[in-house]
């Protein structure tokens, strides 16, 4: 069970940071957005029904997030309990992470009793809206001990101070997005007037500058203390995700300036188009992004930093030797080569490199990219109307999911002694890669159906960037663990960035499904480029041997 | 507006599938940054203490730490904190001439758990 344990603690991380988007950075919005306490004597009916709204999401969140935490100690509990074989009490009661883990509970349970019982009743108090920000600030500080920084020796409370701001920035800009995709569903069912819309989306975007100029300035120095060296920005598992991070947050920077340009031009010239008809799906395109934000943000704490790890720092040239194009292989070891070669390979004394297991992958990924880049060809090709069978191109994720089940567990069923069932439970990269065959084979089948239905009020197009977003997030946060730590990050870094293109795919698609032209036409064609991307990284992908 | 509705609802589902789909790697935070094995061997024939320092606090009680050896029998061993915080102090039985490992499970101060090996020499 200690591989389910593992992949359940590592999830947790990041809905926890959604609950504390949801709470913090609604009770941000509320502060410093809304101010419902200006509406006493105006009286406005849509103003009292934000206001409702803004403090629903805040106890929401905050309830999640008692609940997350409490799920935390538990996992963890469970995780001890599988790893060290024995149950972690009363050690574990006398920790940090024990007593800093009930008491951010305790308070993030208070926030949502009082938001629930007392705000929600006097919504437009000025000084229940201060309480509650009180309640808040102490369980935003009592987190602070459970973060990466509270176990290192140099730079401490600096560590954590910039990590808690770090947190609170974020929050604040992911926490306000979510109020706008809450707006904008009141706006769409008429239950606001639509002036609220241009509006919120133009208070949101100046308190937006200033969370990303906070995101900046706690974040900059953190990664100056954990990295310090290029090389520890390119070679590391730390490095990589953090220049994912920084990536995403470039994307999502680009849709808060498309959003902000649409703003600009409604106030200047009250041009509707692009406010009403594009940013709602500029902003349902940044919150996927977001979303995955926050996963890679969880997955980074759990990496160790780049400057404790200098002997496991991968070259420049080692790096970029594993994206080097070279002829695929076609041709794959046997099974028998590839069983006889494992005991050695996993060993701990007398470990040995197994050459039919480098080859072994080699294969699966090549022969996966050959599949994936046709598949990119031919949905280039549908868009020519001359060309409409080649429509059927995503017929080749239900040939690429019978591969994948087939070759990517040698140990496992059907080729190897392990169960199927068995497999999954104890090994948490198994059951991660049974998680995206059957991803793969819904890919397919969803969009195979989406596009020979005849109903142009189909829902199904919409399911395939979301499958394709949940591969992406997958691919952000996957990782061959082992005691290797350089080989498994050389392999890690060709996920992570096919990773990233399935979420621009995703994001591409969405905004090709939602957008008019020539928006639709810009987001399509990233989107089937990121695709073709995603091939070529596997079509060249090489593991090291290990 | 049904039709907007629905979309909003779809973005939702797809936020929480994308809560319930997560996947990450093992926690993965205390690390070794030296250890005396590096400049004082273990001779074989006699009990010995081996120091591990780590790049964090940890929790002593909640980890463990085995002798590998040959054909990977693994031995938990006695683990007692050092003088100054980070660092383990284990207490290694009298071994025979050969090739060894240690096997540590750390639970650093930040709640994560780091599994890793360091194999090592008994020189006759």
């Amino acid at each position: 069970m200690e591989g389910i344990a593992d992949f359940l603690d590592s999830i947790i991380g990041g809905i926890d940071l959604i609950s504390y988007s949801l709470a913090i950075g609604g009770l941000i919005w509320g502060l410093f957005i809304l101010r419902p306490w200006e509406n006493t004597h105006k009286q406005d009916p849509a103003r009292d029904i934000l206001s409702v709204r803004t403090v629903r999401l805040i106890y929401q969140g905050a309830f999640s997030l008692a609940l997350v935490q409490l799920t935390k100690i538990f996992l963890k509990i469970w995780l001890m309990d599988s790893i060290l074989g024995r149950w972690p009490f009363p050690e574990f009661a006398e920790t940090t992470q024990f007593i800093g883990g009930i008491i951010r509970l305790l308070l993030a349970l208070t926030l949502a009793g009082y938001v629930y019982y007392v705000l929600r009743q006097h919504v437009n108090s000025r000084k229940h809206w201060v309480n509650t920000a009180c309640i808040a600030v102490l369980m935003i500080i009592s987190g602070a001990w459970l973060v990466h920084a509270a176990g290192r020796f140099d730079d401490r409370l600096l560590l954590m101070s910039l990590t808690t701001m770090h947190q609170v920035a974020a929050a604040a800009w992911i926490g306000g997005v979510f109020q706008l995709v809450s707006i904008w569903q009141l706006t769409s069912q008429k239950q606001i007037s639509d002036n609220y819309w241009p509006d919120s989306l133009k208070r949101f975007s100046r308190v937006g500058m200033v969370t990303v100029a906070g995101i900046l300035m706690s974040g900059v120095p953190m990664a100056w203390g954990y990295i310090t060296t290029w090389n520890g920005f390119i070679g590391t598992g730390y490095g990589n995700i953090l220049l994912v991070k920084i990536l995403l947050l470039a994307i999502a920077l680009g849709f808060a300036w498309l959003n902000r340009s649409a703003v600009l031009q409604y106030f200047s010239s009250a041009n509707k188009q692009n406010v009403f008809s594009r940013v709602p799906y500029y902003i349902e395109a940044e919150t996927f992004v977001l979303i995955t934000l926050l996963f890679t943000a969880a997955s980074l704490a759990s990496q160790p930093p780049a400057i404790d790890i200098p002997e496991l720092t991968a070259t420049w040239g080692e790096v970029l030797h594993s994206f080097a194009p070279r002829i695929p292989r076609t041709t794959s070891p046997s099974h028998a080569a590839l069983l006889a070669g494992e005991a050695g390979r996993l060993a701990i004394i007398g470990q040995t490199p197994s050459a039919a297991a480098t080859a072994w992958s080699d294969y699966n990924h090549n022969i996966a990219g050959i599949f994936v880049t046709v598949m990119s060809l031919f949905a280039m090709l549908s868009y020519r109307k001359s060309l409409t069978w080649t429509r059927y191109w995503p017929i080749g994720f239900i040939g690429l999911g019978v591969f994948i089940l087939l070759r990517a567990d040698a140990e496992t069923w059907p080729n190897g002694t392990m169960g199927f069932w068995e497999s999954m439970l104890k090994n948490g990269e198994i059951f991660q890669h049974r998680i995206a065959t059957l991803l793969v084979f819904l890919l397919g089948g969803m969009e195979l159906r989406a596009r020979m239905t005849s109903d142009p009020d189909s829902k199904l197009p919409y399911v395939f960037p979301i499958l394709c977003a949940f591969g992406g997030l997958m691919l952000l946060t996957h990782s061959h663990v082992g005691f290797q730590a350089k080989s498994y990050f050389l392999i890690q870094i060709g996920h992570t960035f096919m990773g990233l293109f399935a979420l621009i795919m995703a994001i591409g698609r969405w905004l090709e499904l939602k957008l008019d032209s020539p928006g639709k036409n810009i987001a399509g064609f990233i989107s089937v480029f990121a695709f073709f991307q995603i091939g070529l990284i596997l079509i060249f992908y090489q593991e090291p041997l290990y | 507006m049904r039709f907007r509705k629905c979309q909003m609802q779809r973005l939702l589902c797809g936020l929480v599938l994308f809560s319930c789909c997560y996947s990450g790697m093992l926690s993965a935070h205390a690390v070794v940054t030296d250890y005396s094995l590096k400049i004082q061997p273990v001779s074989a024939g006699k009990a010995s203490q081996v120091k591990l320092n780590f790049n964090s606090s940890i929790e002593l009680g909640l980890s463990q730490v085995s002798l590998v050896r040959t054909g990977d029998v693994e031995e938990v061993l006695p683990v007692t904190a050092g003088e100054e915080p980070g660092v383990a102090i284990i207490d290694m039985p009298a071994l025979d001439a050969g090739v060894y490992a240690l096997h540590y499970k750390i639970f650093a101060a930040d709640g994560h758990i780091t599994e890793d090996i360091i194999h090592f020499t008994v020189q006759p």
